[in-house]
């Protein structure tokens, strides 16, 4: 089964095509990886099916509905969850608050009049969130202030946060940028992991080659926000008009 | 997979280094003062001696020189600063316009009171849903741009307010005279508010400061309630960082619309008791300045906590009331003068130690306050 | 009124409307200027400048001291003996040397108040400028007391003029929207023709396709702050004499200048020009047909454009959900 699919998806900057009609199906259960060069496209497309950013162009379908005209939030509650470049987390707060907040969203939807109930009487919230930490390692650093942390554990905490929204679909933008090569293999096995244990579908945008191998059932080579590519690994390794569009960009 | 072990180890290594900076646990006395029953009983005490040690005490209100009146008019504006900083310290939000709301509930409560009833209860009660519907509908305009622009936005609609009451609704609400028509009623039909409380009255003073405290108590173990509760959480999560609040799955907007509702109706309960307080309701209570106070007051006292805004409405209230009827400003002790006209200099020298506050101390006094005791705390707890 | 067929009666009511126009481009104008350099400086350096107007109110005193000599009375200056003070240059030597005074002051306000700033949250760099703002504005009601200066206008400009149609009006109205196209001509030229209005036209596009573009914003944020100033310190000059000197002035003129750029869209200077303009007839209608609720209607005038068009009626950048 389709369980997310683009028709035509296309976003200008002013003169500048930055996602150029793309048409893109993802299977359910499956891992697709979105590779290019700098300024391809990527973490556009990413923002585009999350309804940060408004297509100039095009359909978006998740589960055969569209969310074209959904709010961030909305697409969130549908089922699909993200990872910024960036860690994004809640630095201020503790590990597990950061946890709790997106648990929180998950078990009680986008929003509830309960500002008089004591947080104390939510302990299904309080249960999944400390699942989440257990399950990506960080239930021991539960009490830290997220700001604290590693930069490592930074990043493993934005994955719980996008994982405790209970989604059916995860993006992820570029989850081992800035990490060391002990840190991308840790965070490569913990996505296999997650990926195994909650039966997710991944889309991932990665410049690592060797975590797109090692993560990717299919690749998607995007250049100057247009699809040029599309198969199996070692398929579009070979391809040369993917070589030609990264010879003279950055090497990925 | 196979390496799962080599992962574990990793993780238990980075995590071991911080575990160390974690904030060790007094159990039973750092539960007990976060408990909500020890929240609502010490603000009950504290509210309780406020004015016998502000005005009546020996030596303590020598040195003070407080009286009565001033003490409700604190808690009035500390209910105001509690309420703005809900939004300011807890939700990230700076409002320039809460005047519009205490300004708006002080003019609902007159009105009310005059055409309607004049039981305390119900003036409290008809302001405060005034400022909250009021809240509701210029939340949905200020809010509809995010960050620097809400605080201009509720900046205009806050003056816009005050220019209705000056003008278009002058027949109502008396124009830049302020609305003066205003009748208090006694207290559930048998205590008037003027009169002093029998055998409390060394303490409490008068049924007018009873009626003030309690509703202040009320007030605090709200905010305490709220912040306690799901939003509490949710607000902090939006201050901290909106767009992941939204993208894991929060309404992000609505909650912010929560949030000044909240905010808004508090400050609606601190306008309609400055009603009552003082029969009286200025057109300078809708003007930009009233939510400069309060933003100064917030600011002062220290945004990152329930308490902070309360004691910075105090000490501004002090400084504007009290320290700026000293003339001349000598050396303690002797007849040195540092500063003639020491009065006019007040609100320049608010001024300097807000931007200070700003520069130096982001959470306010109240922040020194807890650095200094979790400072002397950290001494105390070296030996292990 | 206006729709009546019998001539006479339509152009005794066009002089009346061309009247109410006028004032409402004069009334624009002195927004249009103070709401530029909010505008740029919000748009380029995505700093909110709550003491913009202390900017204009050190505009008009500067200006009223190089114009006139003047006697200070109630303030501390009048205490320490200060009979009479000014250099009676002029108001032509007021509008060459206050700009530049003002210019200054911006470019210290940038390098000592803002730039410690940048970093850090929105809200503090609103808290730090509203406390500068407090304090610039005590400063003056302590040394030049809280009460109002005359701000004479020159002599040659102080008569009405006789135009046609509309009859007598005040000769310096129309200085005052002179010399504001002028320099909002000036300032356009500027940001549309030079490298240093490259810096500031990129900043306030849209911020994902600056990156996308790999633009670096790191250059003259001084000057466009200075630039800022300056255009508020010719406000502060050309507006003085319309209205009384007193500490108030600053943050009378900065919320409707606010108003100004959100109505038009942060960073577009022709944004900035439209939406002064709109307020300032807004006004001036409404003073003219409905005065009471002439100061209600500009907020209702924002509300509605914001609820219509939340980025502003030239504002290209996209908004947040």
């Amino acid at each position: 089964m389709v369980l997310l699919e683009t028709r035509g998806l296309t976003k200008s900057f002013g003169g500048l095509v930055a996602v150029d009609g793309v048409d893109l199906a993802i299977e359910e259960g499956e891992s697709i990886s979105v590779i290019g060069p700098n300024g391809a496209g990527k973490s556009t497309l990413i923002n585009l099916v999350t309804r940060m950013l408004d297509p100039t162009a095009g359909e978006i379908e998740f589960k055969g509905e569209s969310i074209t005209g959904y709010e961030p939030h909305e697409v969130v509650q549908k089922g699909v969850s993200r990872s910024f470049q960036t860690a994004s987390i809640f630095p201020e707060l503790s590990v597990e608050e950061n946890a709790q907040i997106a648990s929180l969203a998950a078990e009680h939807g986008s929003f509830r009049l309960n500002f008089l109930r004591h947080r104390d009487n939510y302990g299904e919230v309080e249960a999944s969130a400390r699942e989440i930490l257990d399950a990506v390692d960080l239930l021991g650093q539960r009490n830290v202030t997220a700001e604290d942390l590693p930069y490592g554990d930074k990043r493993r905490l934005e994955l719980a946060i996008a994982l405790a929204s209970e989604p059916d679909l995860l993006l992820m933008d570029e989850p081992t940028a800035g990490m060391s090569p002990e840190e991308t293999a840790a965070t490569v096995r913990l996505i296999e992991r997650v990926k195994e244990e909650l039966g997710l579908t991944i889309l991932l945008v990665e410049h690592d080659m060797e975590v797109v191998f090692n993560v990717a059932d299919r690749i998607v080579v995007l250049h100057r926000g247009a699809v040029i590519a599309e198969g199996a690994p070692e398929e579009v390794q070979g391809d040369p008009e993917v070589q030609e569009a990264y010879l003279g960009g950055v090497e990925a | 997979m196979s390496d799962e072990p080599t992962e574990t180890a990793d993780a238990a290594e980075d995590g071991g280094a911080v575990v160390e900076r974690t904030r060790r646990r007094f159990p039973s006395w750092s539960r007990a003062v976060e408990s909500e029953w020890f929240v609502v009983g010490a603000t009950t005490v504290a509210v309780a001696l406020f004015p016998w040690l502000f005005a009546r005490a020996p030596v303590v209100s020598d040195l003070l020189n407080g009286y009565q009146d001033l003490a409700s008019l604190i808690l009035i504006w500390g209910i105001f600063a509690m309420g703005f900083n809900l939004l300011l310290g807890y939700t990230g939000l700076l409002s320039f316009g809460h005047a519009a709301f205490w300004g708006g509930a002080a003019y609902a409560a007159g009105l009310f009171s005059t055409q309607v009833s004049s039981s305390p209860l119900l003036i409290v009660a008809a302001g405060t849903v005034f400022a909250a519907l009021l809240a509701w509908v210029l939340g949905f305009v200020a809010l509809r741009r995010g960050g620097i622009y809400f605080a201009i936005l509720t900046l205009a609609f806050g003056q816009m307010m005050y220019y209705m009451a000056l003008s278009p609704l002058s027949g109502i609400t008396n124009g830049e005279n302020g609305y003066t028509d205003v009748e208090v009623g006694q207290l559930f039909g048998s205590f008037h508010l003027r009169y002093p409380v029998p055998g409390l009255d060394w303490l409490l003073g008068t049924w007018q400061y009873v009626f003030v405290g309690a509703i202040t108590v009320l007030c605090v173990a709200l905010a305490y309630r709220v912040l306690n509760s799901p939003y509490g959480m949710v607000f902090r999560a939006i201050r901290e960082n909106e767009q992941r609040a939204e993208f894991v799955g929060l309404n992000v907007w609505r909650y912010k619309l929560m949030a000044f509702i909240i905010s808004g109706s508090l400050a609606g309960v601190a306008g309609s008791l400055f009603t009552i307080h003082g029969s009286y309701v200025p057109l300078e209570s809708l003007y930009w300045t009233t939510s400069g106070e309060v933003v100064i007051m917030a600011v002062l006292g220290g945004v990152g906590s329930l308490f902070g805004p309360i004691l910075g409405a105090g000490l501004y209230l002090y400084v504007e009331n009290i320290t700026s009827g000293i003339r001349e400003l000598t050396v303690p002790l002797t007849d040195v003068v540092l500063l003639d006209g020491f009065g006019a200099y007040w609100h320049l020298i608010l001024g300097l130690v807000f931007v200070a506050v700003i520069v130096l101390f982001p959470r306010g006094i109240w922040g020194l306050f807890r650095d200094v005791a979790a400072g002397i705390r950290r001494l105390g707890g070296g030996r292990r | 009124m206006f729709l009546v067929a019998d001539g006479v009666v339509l152009v005794v009511a066009l002089d009346r409307v061309i009247t109410i126009l006028l004032n409402g481009l004069q009334q624009g104008a002195i927004y249009v200027l103070v709401a530029i350099g909010l505008s740029i400086i919000l748009g380029t350096l995505k700093f909110v400048n709550f003491a913009h107007g202390a900017l204009y109110l050190i505009g008009t005193y500067a200006g009223l001291l190089v114009t006139l000599q003047i006697q200070p009375t109630g303030g501390r200056l009048a205490d320490w003996g200060y009979a009479t003070l000014g250099l009676g240059w002029g108001f032509l030597a007021a509008l060459v040397i206050v700009p530049v005074v003002v210019f200054v002051v911006g470019l210290l306000m940038e390098r000592f108040v803002a730039r410690p700033f940048y970093d850090r949250p929105d809200t503090d760099q609103i808290l730090l400028t509203f406390g500068l703002a407090i304090v610039v504005q005590e400063v003056f009601k302590i040394l030049f007391g809280g009460q109002s200066y005359n701000f004479a206008r020159p002599a040659w400009a102080s008569g009405p003029v006789h135009l046609p149609v509309v009859g007598a009006f005040p000769e310096w109205r129309l200085y005052v929207i002179g010399i504001t196209a002028v320099v909002v001509v000036l300032v356009y030229a500027l940001i549309e023709y030079t490298d240093f209005g490259l810096v500031v036209r990129a900043g306030t596009r849209d911020a994902e396709m600056v990156q996308l573009l790999g633009i670096k914003l790191s250059r003259p944020y001084l000057m466009v702050f200075g630039v800022g100033a300056a255009l508020a310190g010719v406000a502060g000059v050309v507006g003085g004499p319309l209205y009384a000197v007193n500490p108030n002035i600053g943050t009378e003129v900065l919320v409707p200048s606010f108003l100004v750029v959100v109505i038009g869209g942060v960073g577009s200077i022709t944004g900035a020009v439209l939406g002064g303009i709109l307020i300032g007839e807004t006004l001036a209608i409404l003073v003219a047909v409905a005065p009471q609720w002439s100061q209600v209607g500009i907020y209702l005038l924002a509300a509605i454009v914001l609820l219509a068009r939340p980025q502003g009626l030239l504002g290209t950048e996209e908004v947040a959900p």
